[in-house]
């Protein structure tokens, strides 16, 4: 018995009237292309080089929320009345996608000594650190940048000059500097690295001209805080691996 | 004869498709072959650019979710029922309620459009918009936390909400003359992808809504995205390529020290949640000049002018800047007479 006429035959032939419409197409790119970002930075581990520990959940979640948008939007990509791609349309989705390249194509990297430079010098003002943290356990680099922002946490960073510290970080050059000495640098991030701030300390007693801006070492020695400057009077530099989080998180 | 004409639109779309292709493939074998990491301020430029849209991306398409939602879910009759509240409680109305909206600037632009769209006061989703970034407990929290142990940390926090919320209202206050119509940008003309069907219009089945909620969920978000990506562009090359020491020599200049830290978050471009720690850092500035940088930034900065001028009508972001900026330069004049 024939179809034609009823109402599984309307559904039908409607359904075979719609076919797929390629702006619609384009939409799926950019959702998919976007969900891909997401899913590659989730593999291969590389947050830690975008975002802080605290927002690194932006991430997972993106994943599956476009995920769920580019899955929808292929679900859907049939319609009664297809739309050709237009110039407007396809040059739009190519900028869209044109980040994600960058992401894909760009070998892993962080911020450096260039943007050490760039970016202010009140850089220690906004690190939470509180007293009680910085008078006692393991001195860290936060530890020391959020004790320049106080008079009580300077207090605390006073009481504990000479005793010895170990800091991971990357070596940055004040071109005035004595041959002995490199700053030692970190960034501080709470969202991305747009908002980054640099933390940093003297190093002196290094083997001059052994370390290259940018390079990652581990230095050992005794911390003297002198006004708003630290040094470290190191006993030990080492190079070593960029760490898999390279930024401190507030 | 009209078949010849749309198969030759829609070849020539497949050619605009393919060379888009061609060019983004180019691209990529030219970052990947001429490893930009071999000058520090490109690597710079991209770091920057991709946080910030790895970053903003996931609350663009929770404003485009949240947009599509109140489009296919949210009877008319809802916002009716609102338009009728008295005009005098309807800006104070939706201030508080980007309270309850916890997504940064990007994501409140595109539920702001809708609202408009599906008959809300024109001038309390401008509202909305601006004090949702301000607002919201994430926000507030983040201040908090970025002022621990300050004495200015109460000033801070409740500046920053308060003056938010007043600088919001003076915006809707200033637009509230204007229709959906006079405010609203004509979105074709810059779309460029297919017009979805009203889902109220189209049927009420499952499949159609979820087609429709879909469909409006890729067309905010292809809408937006792009012009989230322009703007990320932009603050990505100030980052880099305009040193924050520039605006040092004017710490201790009264006036010229708030102009300039509202300057500086224009610049920036940072998101409202993480804004109050870089804010922070500018120790040299005092209270007034730092709160500048916070209730300035997520109003008006550069990916939010080019998210505003593709929105909205032609004067709009010329209008929020003016507003914003008086409103928020008398505010901190205040409070760093009163705090400073």
């Amino acid at each position: 018995m024939s179809s034609v006429g009823t109402a599984e035959g309307l559904r039908t032939r409607e359904r075979t009237a719609r076919s797929i419409s390629p702006s619609r197409v384009l939409d799926c790119l950019a959702l998919g292309s976007w969900a891909a970002v997401f899913w590659f930075l989730l593999i291969t581990d590389r947050t830690s080089l975008y975002l802080s520990t605290r927002t690194a959940w932006v991430v997972p979640t993106g994943a599956a929320l476009l995920t769920v948008g580019f899955l929808g939007r292929l679900l859907s990509l049939r319609s009664n009345e297809p739309k050709p791609i237009t110039a407007l349309s396809a040059w739009g989705t190519g900028l869209i996608v044109l980040p994600v390249i960058t992401v894909l194509a760009l070998p892993p990297a962080s911020l450096g000594s260039y943007a050490a430079s760039r970016r202010s010098t009140f850089s220690s003002g906004g690190i939470v650190a509180s007293t009680e943290e910085i008078a006692s356990g393991n001195l860290s680099l936060t530890d020391v940048a959020g004790g320049l922002r106080s008079r009580d946490g300077a207090a605390a960073l006073t009481e504990r000059a000479g005793e010895e510290v170990e800091f991971i970080g990357f070596v940055t050059k004040d071109p005035g500097a004595p041959a002995d000495e490199f700053i030692l640098t970190r960034f501080l991030v709470s969202c991305c690295v747009a908002d980054a701030l640099s933390v940093n300390v003297r190093v002196v007693g290094a083997p001059p001209g052994e370390f290259k801006a940018d390079e990652w070492v581990r230095v050992s020695g005794k911390f003297y805080p002198l006004g708003r400057d630290v040094i470290v009077d190191s006993t030990d530099i080492v190079r070593v691996e960029r760490p898999k989080h390279p930024y401190l998180s507030s | 004869m009209q078949a010849p004409a749309a198969d030759t639109r829609l070849e020539n779309g497949y050619r605009y498709a393919g060379v888009m292709a061609l060019a983004l493939v180019s691209f990529g074998a030219v970052l990947y072959v001429f490893d930009p990491a071999n000058v520090a301020g490109v690597q710079n430029f991209f770091l920057v650019f991709g946080s910030l849209l790895i970053e903003a991306i996931p609350f663009i398409l929770l404003g485009a979710l949240v947009s599509a939602a109140i489009e296919v879910f949210v009877p008319k009759t809802v916002f009716e029922k609102l338009a009728l509240l008295p005009k005098p409680l309807q800006l104070p109305a939706a201030g508080l309620a980007g309270a309850a909206f916890p997504v940064c600037e990007c994501g409140s632009v595109p539920v702001a459009r809708r609202l408009i769209v599906k008959g809300l006061m024109p001038s309390a989703a401008v509202t909305f918009m601006l004090a949702a970034p301000v607002l919201n407990p994430i926000v507030i929290a983040s201040t908090a936390v970025a002022y621990r142990g300050r004495d200015i940390l109460w000033p801070m926090v409740l500046g920053r909400a308060g003056l938010g919320f007043l600088v919001a209202m003076a915006v809707g206050y200033v637009v509230s003359d204007e229709t959906k119509e006079q405010l609203l940008r004509n979105r074709s003309r810059t779309a460029g992808h297919e017009h979805e069907p009203s889902s109220q219009s189209s049927g009420s089945g499952a499949w159609t809504k979820a087609t429709s909620f879909f469909g409006h969920l890729s067309g905010d978000f292809v809408f937006m995205a792009r012009f989230l990506v322009i703007g990320a562009m932009v603050a990505a090359a100030l980052q880099t390529f305009v040193p924050q020491s520039v605006i040092g020599g004017v710490a201790g200049m009264p006036v010229l020290n708030i102009l300039a830290m509202m300057g500086l978050a224009f610049l920036l471009s940072l998101c409202s949640e993480s804004d109050a720690f870089v804010a922070a850092s500018f120790v040299q500035f005092g209270v007034g000049a730092q709160l500048a940088f916070l209730v300035f930034g997520p109003m008006v900065d550069t990916k939010l002018g080019i998210l505003y001028g593709a929105t909205f009508r032609q004067g709009f972001f010329r209008t929020v800047v003016i507003v914003v900026t008086t409103c928020t330069l008398v505010g901190c004049l205040w409070i760093e007479v009163l705090f400073g």
